[in-house]
């Protein structure tokens, strides 16, 4: 290995080759956040710098009134907390309950498994606008309507999407591993929790991902089920920008830079798992 | 393969946490026996409307001890659908507009009001009748009106002077301002509209009143009423045949948002609107620069004048709620003069009471009498509120856009909605 | 205990999670929603049986037939878009450069804004005079289309701002090339192999089971598209528009407008089944060529 790092390290191209990579990359960067980027230097301008003919970039007075009225506007920490709590407690049901279900599904060989991912593709197949009332009967019934329980029990129970994802990332692991575990008379929970899981940890960590951020920007779910603007979510708050007829532009703008940095930054932080990734896994 | 003990016991922490989390979660609902009884009043309202709604609710709060209400924002209809649909609800009075009255009446989701407005001295007789009329069903009122809405032409001063144009009185004089205010490059490009439509539906219905239409004739949908026809046609005629239907999308493709400070009539684009009150308390924080003006719509014949459409903001109580009686004294309070003053002058609406047509409360806004003048007037109308209300505004909506993007006539896209109004729900 | 027996019981308690969750969850209101489709329903009162005429009643109404061709027009141009898209991307973001783990997450970003503001984001993008999109054109000498009020750029629109949120695809992407084994890539790049045949060989055989996943998912979400042409085409809050000529009229807006506009949660139900039906086939038939092109670690 180390031979061959040094091969592949001379057949390299020089330094400033390799340094065009990166005009495709800002190139790709650039097109994806230049939206984000209008809306960053939106929450700067004055009102009646917003729009123009033709749109400018750059603010031409820079001003923080718009940050001011968004905290006025809203309570942001405590949304802020509330918004935590629900993704976070969903992130941890999402860990704990989807890559075992997704391991049932690709590398145990029982009955089940095929019909099961038949049916867990099939949840996904039905449009949620024709279930959401029956789902919100059910929790009517349970008392649980006003309560943040229907907002972060789903994900304890496995989300289909996810349960599908990781499956397909377990379907690529090479089923010899798994197998010497067995032969070595290691438990099927040994199995998944010291072999698997490990293998698995990019695939979980997208799951994460997701999940945290279906549950930061989820708006009807906790508008549906939340009975009290204490336990608002950040998603709700946002419309209190929104008037009957118009949008206050400016603090709308503010208020979403506002939504988006916690999350931005959680996913900077949670990188650092994702690249760990298979040097820490046991493929070798 | 490397699972340390300190991983497990964080688990076991993480776990343990949660199941606290969950008990903690549900057991906070201990109802107080004594004490004033606590209604929540939920609202589609968001932003400076809301804070306009929470400074009304701490006032009635304040005044008496027997009810205490919780406002509560939700800006989006699905949340009172699904509330509604539950046998126990999770709201006791809430909003919603005039046209969907019936819909929700006839499947009894909403409550009847007439007793609880007696025992509370609220007289239906009061409010606009064209209102009162939308949100009856089968005899019974089932909500009141909030606020309502009229609509009139408004125009830009300067763009009439500088075409020598004099406010329109009638609809032709209206066609020769609008020839008059158009102005079209040499390749069709449009600079400048005579009349704009910020929302096409409301300004071709509200024509259709003008000529003396009527889009529900006995309480059925009624859409190729010969003057519906005729108004729908005018519009082709004087606003899309002169310039296009391809140049005037590419116009609007460009023009800015709704009500922000590049809406095309503030912006000059378009010369003259038809549109309501809630102009009159954006244009001087929005477009303070403005010189405008605002005028009954014209009008076919004098019989006509002073024609235009009633549209209507609702309070109403839920069949589910548990609280009808403290529900109704709020509501009481929330149409009082008193009351209803506070909630237009915050929004920039219509209040729907006849004894507040002409009151000092709105002299401050500039021109709002046109608009509130129009309540008192025998030609307002409002859209009936039925079953197939929904489906009917919706199918009109899909005809005026054929006819204006140039694919159908009037004629044929009007006889369409009828066609289709056999499917219509009946209940 | 027999081997098979254990197994069994194995699967069993691994898939629990998914099982009590659909128990209480899933399967009560798919049964509703399919006895539904064969009642005429108004949400709140008691469905009254009609037999077939929901799904007879489709045939003829215009603006179904209108919903399932935008929607499918949507579908076959997004889901290749995204793959490819989601693809070369994730190459990209995987390329060792300064700054990486910045990069990828402001790809990703998007998909934090939260859609509503998305959706206000792009109609004022795409306005013709106050836009960036057409101003970025017209620095180029190209005079941009009417996005929004032409009806044949509307749909171009559509897939415009949902490829915004691809990051997500990406991610998966990303995730996955995490398992593609280097020292192989590295060995090949010495054994003189050009990119395509190392992409065919190495990358490719990691890559066919999470395509096989971004396939199946893309599609499913596309069919159900709802969100960005709602957004795209409303003019006022809890408004369903359907666009110039009813051109971003989707299947799901038209399900949810019967829904919740109409209250014909009947009739909404029934177009729900049937959408679930074209979707099972074409997923059917994906699945069957999966064999063909998707590499099976186990086998």
């Amino acid at each position: 290995m180390a031979l061959a790092d040094q091969i592949v390290r001379r057949r390299r191209a020089p330094r400033w080759v390799r340094g065009w990579r990166i005009i495709p990359v800002i190139g790709l960067v650039l097109v994806f956040s230049f939206p984000f980027f209008v809306m960053l230097s939106t929450a700067f301008k004055e009102t009646g710098d917003i729009f123009s003919a033709p749109p400018t970039l750059l603010p031409t007075t820079w001003t923080l009134d718009n940050f001011v009225a968004a905290f006025d506007q809203i309570p942001f920490w405590r949304y802020l907390a509330n918004t935590l709590f629900v993704s976070g407690l969903s992130v941890l049901g999402t860990i704990l309950s989807c890559p075992l279900v997704a391991y049932a599904l690709a590398k145990i060989r029982w009955p089940g498994a095929r019909p099961l991912l038949m049916i867990v593709l099939l949840t996904m197949m039905l449009p949620p606008q024709v279930t959401m009332i029956p789902i919100f009967l059910i929790w009517n019934g349970l008392g649980a309507v006003g309560t943040y329980l229907p907002l972060v029990v789903p994900a304890f129970l496995g989300t289909p999407f996810l349960i599908f994802m990781i499956r397909q990332f377990l379907v690529s692991v090479p089923g010899e591993l798994i197998e010497a575990a067995r032969i070595d008379g290691a438990s099927e929970f040994r199995t998944y929790w010291s072999i698997v899981l490990p293998i698995a940890r990019p695939a979980i960590v997208t799951a994460a991902v997701f999940q945290f951020v279906w549950s930061w920007t989820d708006f009807l779910n906790p508008l549906i089920y939340l009975g009290n603007p204490e336990q608002y979510t950040l998603s709700i708050g946002l419309y209190a920008f929104f008037g009957e007829n118009d949008v206050a532009w400016g603090p709308l703008m503010a208020a979403c830079v506002l939504f988006t940095l916690p999350a931005l930054f959680l996913f900077l932080l949670g990188q650092r798992f994702f690249i760990g990734g298979i040097s820490t896994g046991a493929l070798k | 393969m490397h699972l340390t003990s300190a991983g497990r016991r964080r688990l076991g922490v993480a776990v343990g946490a949660l199941a606290a989390s969950a008990l903690v979660l549900t057991g906070c609902s201990a109802a107080e026996p004594d004490g004033p009884e606590k209604i929540t009043f939920s609202y589609l309202w968001g932003g400076a409307e809301a804070d306009a709604i929470e400074a009304i609710i701490a006032d009635f709060n304040a005044s008496q001890d027997e009810v205490e209400v919780t406002g509560i924002s939700s800006p989006d209809f699905q949340k009172q659908l699904t509330s509604l649909s539950a046998s126990q609800g999770s709201f006791d009075i809430s909003d919603h507009f005039g046209n969907a009255v019936g819909s929700w009446a006839s499947k009894g989701i909403i409550a009847p009001l007439d007793d609880l407005l007696a025992a509370n001295g609220v007289d239906p007789a009061d409010f606009a009748p064209a209102s009162i009329e939308q949100l009856s069903y089968d005899g019974k009122i089932y909500s009141l009106p909030i606020a309502v809405h009229t609509f009139q032409l408004l125009y830009n001063k300067t763009l009439l002077a500088e075409a020598g144009v004099e406010v329109p009185t009638t609809m032709d004089e209206l066609a020769d301002a609008i020839a008059a205010l158009t102005k079209v490059e040499a390749d069709g490009t449009i600079t400048q509209l005579g009349l704009g439509d910020p929302s096409p539906s409301t300004t071709i219905t509200t024509l259709g009143y003008a000529f003396g239409g009527d889009w529900d004739a006995d309480g059925a949908p009624s859409p190729t009423n010969a003057a519906n026809v005729e108004a729908l046609q005018w519009y082709y005629d004087n606003v899309v045949a002169p310039v296009g239907s391809g140049k005037l999308a590419a116009f609007k493709s460009g023009v800015g948002e709704y009500m922000s400070p590049e809406d095309p009539f503030y912006t000059g684009k378009y010369a003259m609107v038809i549109d309501g009150e809630w102009r009159a308390v954006n244009i001087p924080n929005t477009a303070p620069d403005l010189d405008w003006g605002v005028t009954a719509i014209p009008a076919v014949s004098s019989a006509l004048a002073d024609s235009t459409q009633l549209t209507v903001s609702t309070l109403f109580i839920p069949s589910n709620s548990k609280h009808k009686e403290a529900a109704a004294k709020f509501l009481a309070y929330l149409v009082s003069d008193e009351g209803a003053t506070a909630f237009s002058l915050a929004l920039g609406n219509l209040p729907a009471k006849l004894s507040l047509v002409g009151s000092s409360a709105y002299d401050g806004i500039p021109q709002f009498s046109v608009w509130l003048d129009a309540l008192a007037s025998d030609n307002v109308h409002a859209l009936s509120s039925a079953p197939y209300s929904a489906e009917y505004s919706t199918d009109l909506g899909l005809a005026f856009d054929e006819v204006l993007s140039g694919t159908s006539t009037p004629e044929a896209a009007l006889q369409k909605v009828a066609g289709n109004s056999s499917n219509y729900a009946t209940e | 205990m027999t081997v098979r027996r254990r197994q069994a019981l194995a699967g069993l308690a691994f898939a629990a999670p998914f099982l009590i969750g659909f128990g209480i969850f899933i399967a009560y209101p798919v049964a509703a929603s399919g006895f539904y489709s064969f009642t005429d329903f108004n949400l709140f009162q008691a469905p009254d049986f009609v037999g077939v005429d929901n799904y007879t009643r489709m045939a003829g109404d215009e603006r179904f037939w209108i919903a399932l061709t935008n929607t499918l027009l949507l579908t076959v141009t997004g889901v290749p878009l995204s793959i490819v898209i989601a693809m070369a991307g994730a190459h990209l973001l995987n390329l060792p450069v300064r700054g990486q783990p910045l990069f990828r997450a402001l790809v990703y970003l998007p998909s934090i804004v939260p859609v509503v503001v998305g959706g206000y984001l792009w109609r004022w993008m795409l306005n013709t005079e106050y836009g960036f999109i057409n101003h970025f054109l017209s620095l180029v000498g190209i005079d941009g289309p009417g996005w929004l009020v032409e009806p044949e750029w509307t749909k171009p629109a559509i897939v415009l701002m949902s490829l915004w949120t691809v990051g997500g695809t990406m991610i998966i992407y990303l995730a996955a090339l995490k398992d593609v084994p280097r020292d192989l890539y590295e060995a090949a790049a010495i054994d003189g192999a050009n990119w395509w045949t190392r992409f065919r060989h190495i990358t490719w055989p990691t890559l066919s089971p999470v395509t096989l996943f971004q396939v199946i998912v893309n599609l499913i979400a596309y069919l159900q598209i709802f969100t960005q042409p709602y957004l795209l085409a409303q003019t006022r809050l809890n408004n369903v528009g359907a666009g110039p000529g009813q051109s971003m009229l989707t299947y799901a807006m038209y399900l949810f407008q019967n829904a919740f506009s109409f209250l014909k949660m009947g009739y909404a139900s029934a177009m729900a089944w049937v959408l679930f039906l074209i979707t099972l086939a074409i997923t059917i038939v994906i699945l069957v060529s999966s064999r063909r092109w998707v590499h099976d670690g186990s086998r």
